[in-house]
């Protein structure tokens, strides 16, 4: 199932995300999947996050969407070449996995595997331009492709918190005339600065998905601003944290900033995409505390 | 073979770019790594004859050597682009496109593509490449790089791909992997390579911020005091730490009237006269001249044509030595320093001989009447030529005549100070010389960058004083006077003992001398009895210099006399080589310290175009060697620069 | 132009089985060459007994100068089991072909220098792409200043501006954008086509050389 779709009706689309994990055994994301994240549209799973190796998106995407998920397929730019780019979107859509998010990727030197080879051969615009040309039946060799083309829900990311905005902004409007159909932005924590972002973006005209993070405590609020690109936890929050430990490490007070931000933002959205990191039993609590469940 | 890094874009791309553009500057580069056939390339003007089809007004057009060189591009861009221009077109490789676009507010039109070549090629236009893939293979693989010769850079042996052993990329190209066995082969290597380990290409080898940092430090090196410069291997360890000793007594002397910049001396003994140490032998001839002394006691046996060496026979007064060290009456004290006026400083200096004593043997008490005003005597004491360390002893052991001798200078020019220039690799002797000026607030020492060369006078003055002598300038145009320590030392004991510059100061040293040591030499001693002295020459076939390695004069024939000039005596390694065409690989003109771009001067020498050398400010070079010590093409740029002054002069 | 890095000690030491004869290339010096340890190494094989000569020349990138120097050292090179050389890639390579009997091994690793193709290193890289991007990036090439090579925008991954593969390196992007802004240009990039690379350009170089 598209999510443009879902854009198209109106409906406000939620959507989580989920890491494959280093090695085969998926029982246990799958179980957590069908215990937390059946209230969602769909469900990202990400292509080796932070350069670091794990269980291909691709596979993982089919695995879902056999468990009766609407997966959305994220793909990097890292570590596959043209070729093998354009090779694995047929077969996402041969499996019928039609949602794809196009990223351009960490760089290799900041995972598990310092000393790849970085590919970058297309980047996050090239790739989204990649999957109009199958859609229409072409490859980017200028070769046709047999039968019936795929088509796809294209998707693309955005920081609207980062201290480059401008440049971020000029990369959305070129992103969009690439073929982009729908963002998901970078996890935003501070409200006013998104709205700002978005009364600048919505004249694209194209859904943005608000990125959520529920925040675990202090320390990682501060390790985030600090080295997370595109983050900026304001320090109001950072103190919600510290007030009561017990509370934040039950993730009650972290819900509760979630799901604030996401009603403060809620009419400047278009659907929201919840970064779980390993807190995928929160879900179903902050969706129905920000009054989507 | 041509390596230009750059072509002009095709026509179609062109008309597209300049579609909503006019009145256009064109910037083109003359290219880089080819074969130096002609001193404009026409790249520039296809450009603007392309835009001026299109319609396009063309404000103006300029043509420049190595667009990425920073500094000498500024200079050569300044207020050259016309009022009304609205576009900048740069024909170049990336990095000159990038350079203006820094440099100007203007928009910039790239009009060319850089060239991309499979690996990287040396600085001699090779076939060989290399990948640089900081990990080098070559020791696996019998000295053949499968980065770069392999089409998929494989590191663990031959693909399924090659037939008849040509690459399967390139049917034309030899497959790498099949000459690696060979070779492997011949030399029975295969159990190695068998054994060895499977290869991982590590790409997180390149270390960007290594190389950046790094790129920042020759930077700075290279900008630091002045543009240019080179950074020899200094050899200094040899004989910095042998203190100088007195020379044994030479049998003979051979004394050239000829030890000094402008006419000879003209000789006033006789053979069979007896002549006493320190006694005027040779009178000054002219304003730019020198007398010349006895360094001995004895009797004059010859006066006739001797080697010398600049390599012609020199009138030369041959004395035998009584080894009596008999002083001759003139030699006697001055009034103290105090006493003595300006002219009579200069007069003693005129008459006890004194000439430059770094090298070139400019007679001193020409320098001493500026006739303009002084701001500062520079006293150079960086001995910037490799080996040489005379300089460096003369600091340590005559510290006192060293101050001397300048303040003599100072007072001599009217000059408000002194400074006492040193190379930052003698911090003994820069502690020395510190401690010896603190009390004296005319004098101070300044430490400079090792980096040849820094004891230029030109060098010395933007350096130190961050003025620059204008073309065709003296010192004195700015302000300065220059002196070496060891001409100081010489004027010091004009004043103090009233002797004559007969003795001196001299570095015996070199990879192949025996024994290194540093000594003082009697005027007139001849050099293979010093290189006796020392033991010999270690390596048949070495170069013996005369000077140091930059500037020294090779000695062919080594039975030459000490002359006023020589701070040193060195037995080098023989460069055997041949030059080969220029290729514009750019490097002389990075490292030229006057910023002329040498590679023109041995074009235009060799077509003998005084015109076009004087207009490179040919004139403004002091042969200080750097362009061809650096030179990828071993071009004796030296020597076609002396060939091209002398048509040059003949012009004039 | 190309610099080096020493190899590890032991590794270079386990190459020299017997005695070797070294040559150390000055050529690229004044760029960079690791002369201080170089020479103490040298140092150390000679004291041990494992040299039979130190050869000290430049540019032996160049076959005829490399032939004319070791014209003169025949003898020593004979007497070597092995051929030691402190060069770049290109040097040994040179080396190797010329003693093509004996076993070459080199002493160093040749430095990456990505985009620093200038007659020395300059502020301003450039890759030779063959494709030059410059003319839609106000004059800053996003190969050399992106530390992923993107030619399409930037990335997430900036951080105050600054990269997130050195956090000492400016946003290749960030300073593009800055540029473009400030020669009032911002819309060609806004208005560019998505940008592919052609890594085929190789070969167009030969075309571009053969049809001169």
């Amino acid at each position: 199932m598209k999510v443009t779709e879902l854009f198209k009706e109106g409906k406000f689309v939620v959507s989580a995300e989920v890491g494959p994990p280093k090695g085969i055994n998926i029982d246990k994301m799958i179980e957590e999947a069908k215990e937390y994240l059946t209230g969602v549209d769909a469900i990202n799973v990400t292509d080796n996050q932070s350069s670091v190796m794990r269980l291909g998106s691709l596979a993982v995407c089919k695995v879902l969407k056999d468990n009766g998920f609407n997966p959305i397929f994220q793909m990097t730019c890292r570590d596959r070449n043209r070729i093998a780019l354009e090779s694995d979107l047929l077969s996402a859509a041969m499996f019928g996995i039609d949602n794809v998010l196009s990223l351009t990727g960490d760089y290799t030197k900041l995972g598990d595997h310092p000393g790849a080879k970085p590919v970058f051969d297309l980047d996050s615009v090239s790739l989204l331009y990649t999957m109009g040309l199958l859609e229409q039946g072409k490859d980017l060799g200028g070769q046709d492709l047999d039968g019936e083309p795929p088509t796809f829900a294209k998707g693309a990311v955005v920081s609207p918190c980062s201290d480059s905005v401008d440049a971020q902004l000029v990369k959305m409007e070129r992103k969009i005339k690439a073929g982009a159909q729908f963002f998901q932005t970078q996890a935003i924590f501070d409200s006013e600065r998104y709205i700002k972002f978005y009364e600048r973006a919505k004249e694209f005209g194209v859904p943005i998905q608000l990125g959520i993070i529920v925040p675990k405590n202090a320390g990682m609020c501060n390790f985030m601003n600090n080295n997370v690109a595109g983050i900026s936890i304001p320090a109001g929050i950072i103190e919600e944290l510290k007030a009561d430990k017990e509370r934040a490490k039950a993730g009650i007070t972290g819900t509760e900033i979630a799901a604030r931000i996401i009603r403060e933002c809620k009419d400047y959205c278009q659907g929201v995409h919840i970064m779980t990191l390993g807190w995928e039993s929160k879900i179903p609590g902050l969706l129905e505390q920000a009054g989507l469940a | 073979m041509d390596y230009t890094k750059y072509v002009l874009k095709d026509n179609e791309e062109l008309a597209s770019l300049l579609e909503d553009k006019d009145n256009i500057f064109v910037i083109s580069c003359n290219k880089c790594f080819k074969e130096f056939e002609s001193v404009e390339e026409t790249d520039g003007d296809d450009f603007a004859a392309f835009a001026k089809e299109q319609g396009k007004n063309v404000t103006g057009i300029t043509k420049v050597d190595f667009l990425c060189n920073q500094l000498l591009t500024a200079k050569k861009l300044e207020g050259i682009i016309p009022e009304g221009t609205e576009y900048i077109a740069v024909c170049s490789c990336g990095l000159g496109i990038q350079i203006v676009a820094e440099m100007e507010d203007l928009p910039v039109i790239a009009a060319s593509n850089s060239l991309n070549y499979i690996g990287h090629h040396g600085m001699a236009l090779t076939q060989k490449t290399c990948g640089a893939c900081a990990q080098c293979y070559l020791n696996l693989t019998g000295g053949i790089c499968p980065i770069v010769d392999c089409s998929k850079s494989l590191l663990n042996g031959q693909c399924g791909g090659a037939k008849n052993g040509k690459c399967e990329v390139d049917p034309k190209k030899d497959c790498a992997w099949e000459k690696i066995y060979q070779r492997l082969e011949a030399q029975g290597r295969q159990k190695d390579f068998l054994d060895q380990p499977v290869q991982l290409r590590d790409y997180a080898k390149s270390n960007f911020k290594v190389v950046n940092d790094f790129v920042k430090e020759i930077r700075d090196s290279r900008l630091t005091g002045y543009n240019g410069g080179v950074h020899p291997t200094e050899n200094k360890e040899l004989a910095e730490n042998i203190p100088l000793a007195k020379f044994p007594e030479p049998e003979i002397v051979v004394i050239p009237t000829s030890m000094h910049a402008g006419a000879p001396a003209t000789p006033v003994v006789k053979v069979g006269d007896t002549v006493k140490v320190g006694q005027l032998i040779a009178e000054q001839n002219g304003f730019i001249s020198a007398p010349v002394h006895s360094s001995v006691s004895g009797t004059v046996i010859a006066i006739e044509p001797r080697p010398h060496s600049k390599g012609t026979d020199v009138d030369a007064i041959v004395i035998q030595n009584d080894k009596q060290n008999t002083i001759d009456d003139s030699v006697k004290p001055a009034k103290p320093l105090e006493e003595l006026t300006a002219d009579e400083i200069v007069e003693i200096v005129k008459d006890k001989g004194i000439t430059g004593m770094g090298g070139a043997g400019f007679p001193t008490y020409v320098k001493l009447k500026p006739g303009k005003p002084i701001d500062a005597v520079l006293l150079n004491g960086c001995e910037c030529e490799p080996y040489l360390t005379a300089d460096h002893r003369v600091l340590l052991e005559q510290a006192d005549d060293v101050i001397y001798g300048l303040k003599a200078i100072i007072k001599a020019v009217g000059a408000p100070k002194g400074i006492i220039v040193i190379e930052d690799n003698k911090p003994d002797a820069i502690e020395l010389m510190e401690a010896k000026v603190a009390d004296d607030e005319t004098l101070e020492v300044a430490t400079v960058r090792t980096k040849y060369p820094q004891g230029a006078e030109k060098m010395l003055i933007k350096n130190v004083m961050k003025r620059m002598v204008p073309s065709g300038g003296l010192p004195a145009d700015v302000g300065a006077v220059v002196a070496n320590v060891s001409t100081a030392v010489a004027i010091s004991d004009a004043i103090q003992k009233g002797m004559p510059l007969v003795e001196r100061a001299v570095s015996v040293t070199g990879d192949f001398m025996a024994k290194p040591g540093n000594f003082m030499v009697k005027i007139g001693t001849d050099v293979q009895s010093i290189i006796d002295y020392c033991g010999g020459i270690t390596r048949e076939g070495a170069t013996v210099k005369m000077g140091g390695l930059m500037m020294g004069a090779v000695l062919e024939n080594t039975n030459v006399p000490v002359i006023k000039g020589t701070n040193g005596i060195i037995a080098v390694n023989t460069e055997y080589t041949e030059a080969n065409e220029c290729i514009k690989c750019g490097r002389c003109q990075d490292v030229c310290p006057m910023e002329l771009a040498p590679l023109n001067f041995y074009k235009f020498a060799k077509q003998n175009d005084a015109k076009a050398l004087l207009e490179k400010n040919i004139m403004d070079c002091f042969e200080c060697g750097c362009c061809q010590y650096i030179c990828s093409s071993k071009i004796p740029l030296v020597m076609w620069i002396k060939a091209g002054k002398q048509a040059a002069r003949e012009v004039k | 132009m190309l610099i080096t890095q020493l190899k590890e000690k032991e590794s270079i030491e386990a190459l020299v089985n017997g005695k070797a004869f070294i040559i150390n290339c000055f050529g690229c010096k004044e760029v960079h060459f690791p002369e201080k340890e170089a020479k103490e190494f040298q140092e150390e094989l000679k004291a041990a007994g494992k040299v039979t000569e130190i050869l000290t020349m430049d540019y032996i990138c160049n076959p005829k100068n490399l032939e004319l120097h070791l014209q003169n050292y025949k003898a020593e090179i004979e007497a070597a089991d092995v051929v030691l050389v402190f060069s770049c890639g290109v040097g040994v390579q040179t080396v190797a072909d010329f003693c093509a009997d004996k076993k070459v091994f080199a002493a160093c690793d040749t430095y990456e220098l990505p985009g620093y193709q200038g007659v020395t290193p300059q502020l301003f890289d450039c890759d030779q792409c063959g494709m030059c991007f410059l003319n839609g990036t106000g004059g800053i090439c996003p190969l050399t200043a992106c530390s992923k090579s993107l030619v399409n925008g930037q990335c997430g991954g900036a951080k105050n501006g600054m990269c997130e593969v050195d956090p000492e390196m400016e946003c290749g992007w960030e300073r593009i954008q800055k540029r473009l802004e400030k020669l009032g240009r911002i819309d060609i990039l806004k208005n560019a086509p998505v940008q592919i690379r052609d890594y085929s350009t190789d070969d167009a170089t030969k075309e571009a050389k053969q049809s001169e």
